[in-house]
């Protein structure tokens, strides 16, 4: 349907058609950023002073992954999960007990935590992917709160009060660095993943589904299967984030992790950058967490985070449902390097 | 006389394309039109912007002398123009009576509208006699005459029905076709939307054809009976 | 024996508030087919007033209802006018309001977190410590009145929508929105209204557990999720079935908390909705929550 413009030049020299330029642009430049990140911690090796700047990058990955996975189920596939970090909690608690009574190093823990996370995915998927729309969102709900309780009860786990993890033995100096290098890694994996799963034909009958998902069934796309596999897939990630931010933060807490401050702030930023595609969640959780550190300077207390938390979710559903990506792309002004699709 | 005038009527559903493209129709008091047409071709949406339902987009309706354009549905109710849609529209879970209850919401006198109730469970005695069942439990057939008898509280002066006979047996849509009658002796202007081009036309005084969001064809109720064209486009009729 | 019928009388009149606070949000998704995330936070919102008005102004938590319910009506309208009148056509409309709600409910989390602090409070007065005694059985004092007056609000409220114009305006927009539309009834209207209504009964929900529970801002996520269970039960859109749903399991969340103790009660809440979205989402009375 598109028009070809055949150009008769006399020029005889092969021309570079726009796609390959476009990727090759795009290419050049993802590899530059990707560089640049892997060489950072080096500045705080040599110069100090970047703990700061390491945290808050590490703190971005770990949620470009979390969003990123996030929005296999919520942007692809179309089911908003408000409770997704019951897959953290998961990983957190798996981690964190088997540091604390098998002295098992978190580091090594983390694939297995993603193991862990899909088993629960497919396991809650099958039950809770019998509602859809609303009910499914609120099934969500009620299931991180019915996590909260338990995990307040379990004694093993220390119960409300949590346990403190043992430390990992390095200088202040450079204490961030693996973890900044272990969280790239995740984010990169991530997305590399959401890439795959986008060009993939699985991609494909998930965004059938979350379009109309009883002319996706009538098609032929075994619609439970791929949403219970999405479910599972979408929780893998957020799993072994959650392993990795426990030892980060040496001490486990019901609260930290089952707080739906968390599920909230995934959403969010999916939301943000724009949901069904490759890069929304990216782009979303740096402008959320840049938006954020801005506000925590201005305005210091942390209930009005809350409220900006509230005031931009209903900002972008109202205005930009489709989000900064999904948004430029509509009106053809989305720059190269961002098109990842 | 000119009871109803639609000039150039432009509508469509949303942000989506035209539907109607510029229906021009004069409609006399008294008469009975039906409407025509294949799928798709506005029928029900022309219905629904002269109730008020869907807005138009450009062109001017006119009733008894004042310009409708634009007037919300409970205006025009009391003007005299009432819909009975294809679907019914009834309330499930209310009785019968309080189905005809809501046919007359836009009238504020209680009393006057419990007597209009009464009349018309004359007309459809079927009505009196189950005034406390709900509606859902109704047959088809007595779900379309409380769908008619509910318009009919407000005694209005154009009464408009999309696809009368729709889902109903043979039989029963000749039952529902003679209570029309009974509207058309009363003086009532009457428009059909009907599918079954047949059983409309004879039951009307002019047949409008509408394709393609146009009126392509208006003529005497018989003549477009007869008329070959429409024989085979719409009455089945292989030459 | 007399000991499970106790449990159960204390079950019972909680029952009574709790379909109160559920009567709101029920309401709203009838009309309009809005889940309403914020709706437990309007009750905090309003449990905050009626504890203001108690300690500034040393009134009466019930008699603080005049109050509320008013404010609350219009904070209401406001709320429907700004976020949902514009956005009522979109064909995503039912998804991302409860993404909008949730969002809501934050934003008053935090404001009130912000002016009030987290400390948790509640209207002390005589009659929340008070009990009464009815031969072998006994009553809380505050909750046998705000049962009473949670049961005088409902009958109010079907009073309302059984015979006046209003609530067969609300009920035919309830029942076929489209039909209601056809006879004339102005169903954006009808919808703004409605969600007043439904928000003030949160307002006087809000009067009654000022003095029957402890709050604080968070305590709405836990509130919202029992609402939901006590709808979701009953069925969404059904006043009865939120009654009946509200009976039920508070009766059961009573009979838990006496056996296991207080703090597994609100788990009967949270696994009672987990299991009746999976096995039966339309409850017992009403209509499922996804619609096309």
């Amino acid at each position: 349907m598109s028009d070809q413009i055949i150009s008769i030049s006399p020029v005889s020299a092969e021309p570079v058609s726009p796609d390959t330029k476009k990727s090759r642009g795009r290419i050049i430049f993802l590899a530059i950023l990707f560089l640049s990140l892997l060489l950072f911690p080096l500045t705080q090796a040599i110069f100090g002073g970047m703990n700061y700047w390491l945290h808050l990058m590490l703190y971005t990955f770990m949620y470009i992954s979390m969003a990123s996975s996030w929005n296999i189920l919520g942007g692809y596939t179309g089911y908003v999960s408000l409770g997704h970090n019951v897959f953290f909690a998961a990983g957190a608690y798996l981690a964190g007990i088997l540091l604390v009574y098998q002295g098992i190093s978190p580091f090594l823990i983390t694939p297995v935590a993603g193991l862990l996370a899909l088993a629960i995915g497919l396991i809650v998927g099958l039950i809770t992917l019998r509602t859809s729309g609303s009910a499914f969102i609120i099934s969500t709900v009620a299931l991180i709160l019915l996590a909260s309780i338990v995990m307040d009860k379990w004694e093993l786990a220390g119960g409300a009060n949590g346990l403190s993890l043992p430390l990992m033995g390095l200088k202040m100096a450079t204490a961030k660095i693996p973890f900044y290098y272990a969280f790239l890694i995740l984010a990169a994996l991530t997305i590399f993943m959401s890439y795959r799963i986008r060009h993939s034909k699985f991609g494909l009958g998930l965004r059938a589904i979350s379009q109309d998902e009883t002319k996706a069934e009538v098609a032929g796309v075994p619609t439970h299967i791929y949403k219970v596999l999405a479910f599972a897939i979408s929780g893998i990630f957020v799993g072994m984030a959650g392993a990795l931010w426990v030892y980060y933060l040496t001490y486990l807490r019901p609260g930290l992790f089952l707080s739906i401050g968390i599920a909230t702030h995934m959403v969010l930023m999916t939301l943000i950058g724009g949901k069904g595609t490759v890069a929304g969640p990216v782009i979303g959780a740096a402008i959320f967490i840049a938006t954020n550190e801005f506000f925590v300077a201005q305005l210091g207390s942390s209930e009005l985070n809350i409220v900006a938390t509230g005031i931009m979710m209903i900002l972008v559903l109202m205005f930009f449902p489709d989000g900064v990506i999904g948004t430029l792309k509509n009106r053809n002004r989305l720059p190269r390097f961002l098109d990842w699709e | 006389m000119v009871i109803l005038e639609t000039e150039d009527i432009v509508a469509g559903y949303g942000s989506g394309p035209d539907i109607l493209k510029g229906i021009s129709l004069q409609v006399e008091a008294g008469k009975t039109y039906c409407i025509i047409g294949p799928n798709g071709a506005g029928k029900s949406t022309y219905l629904k912007v002269i109730s008020g339902l869907l807005p138009s987009r450009k062109g001017r309706i006119t009733f008894k002398g004042a310009d409708l354009t634009g007037w919300r549905t409970d205006q025009i109710l009391r003007k005299g123009i009432c819909l009975v849609p294809s679907d019914r529209s009834l309330f499930p879970d209310m009785t019968v009576r309080e189905n005809l209850r809501m046919g007359g919401y836009v009238l504020s006198d209680q009393k006057q509208i419990d007597q209009r109730i009464a009349e018309v469970c004359e007309i459809f005695p079927i009505l009196g006699e189950r005034h406390a069942q709900q509606a859902k439990t109704l047959s088809g057939g007595q779900q379309q005459q409380l769908a008619i008898g509910r318009a009919l509280v407000l005694r209005p002066e154009l009464i408009m029905l999309d696809e009368p006979s729709l889902g109903l047996a043979p039989k029963i849509s000749k039952q529902i076709f003679d209570s029309i009658e009974i509207l058309k002796r009363a003086g009532m202007t009457v428009i059909i939307v009907e599918q079954n081009a047949r059983m409309g036309l004879e039951a009307a005084d002019w047949g409008v054809v509408l394709d393609l969001g146009k009126n392509s064809f208006i003529a005497e109720a018989q003549k477009v009976l007869q008329d070959e064209r429409i024989q085979e486009l719409y009455l089945g009729k292989k030459h | 024996m007399t000991q499970i019928s106790q449990i159960i009388i204390l079950g019972l009149s909680l029952g009574g508030v709790f379909a109160l606070m559920s009567s709101g949000m029920t309401l709203i998704f009838g009309v309009m087919r809005i889940v309403n995330l914020a709706h437990a936070a309007f009750i905090v919102m309003a449990a905050y007033i009626a504890y203001w008005a108690f300690k500034l102004l040393g009134m009466d938590p019930i008699l603080s209802i005049v109050i509320t319910i008013p404010v609350m009506y219009l904070f209401g309208l406001l709320v429907y006018r700004v976020l949902f009148a514009k956005l009522i056509d979109n064909p995503r409309f039912v998804e991302l309001t409860v993404l909008i709600t949730f969002g809501l409910s934050l934003v008053i989390e935090g404001l009130l977190s912000y002016f009030f602090t987290g400390i948790y409070r509640s209207t002390t007065p005589r009659y929340a410590t008070d009990t009464l005694n009815f031969g072998p059985f006994y009553f809380p004092e505050g909750q046998f009145y705000a049962t009473v007056v949670s049961i005088i609000l409902l009958v109010g409220l079907w009073a309302l929508l059984r015979y006046t114009r209003l609530g067969y305006a609300i009920r035919a927009t309830t029942q076929n929105r489209t039909a209601a539309k056809t006879v004339g009834v102005n169903v954006h209207q009808i919808s703004m209204i409605t969600f007043g209504l439904g928000t003030a009964l949160a307002g006087a929900s809000g009067s009654l557990v000022s003095f029957l529970f402890t709050f604080f801002p968070a305590k709405h996520m836990e509130w919202v999720t029992i609402i939901l269970a006590l709808i979701v039960l009953g069925g969404m859109g059904s006043l009865i079935g939120s009654l009946v749903g509200s009976f039920l399991l508070s009766a059961l969340a009573a009979y838990v908390s006496f056996n296991f103790g207080p703090t597994w009660s609100p788990i009967t809440f949270y696994l009672a909705l987990f299991l009746i979205l999976l096995f039966r989402p339309q409850g017992l009375f009403g209509k499922k929550m996804e619609l096309q």
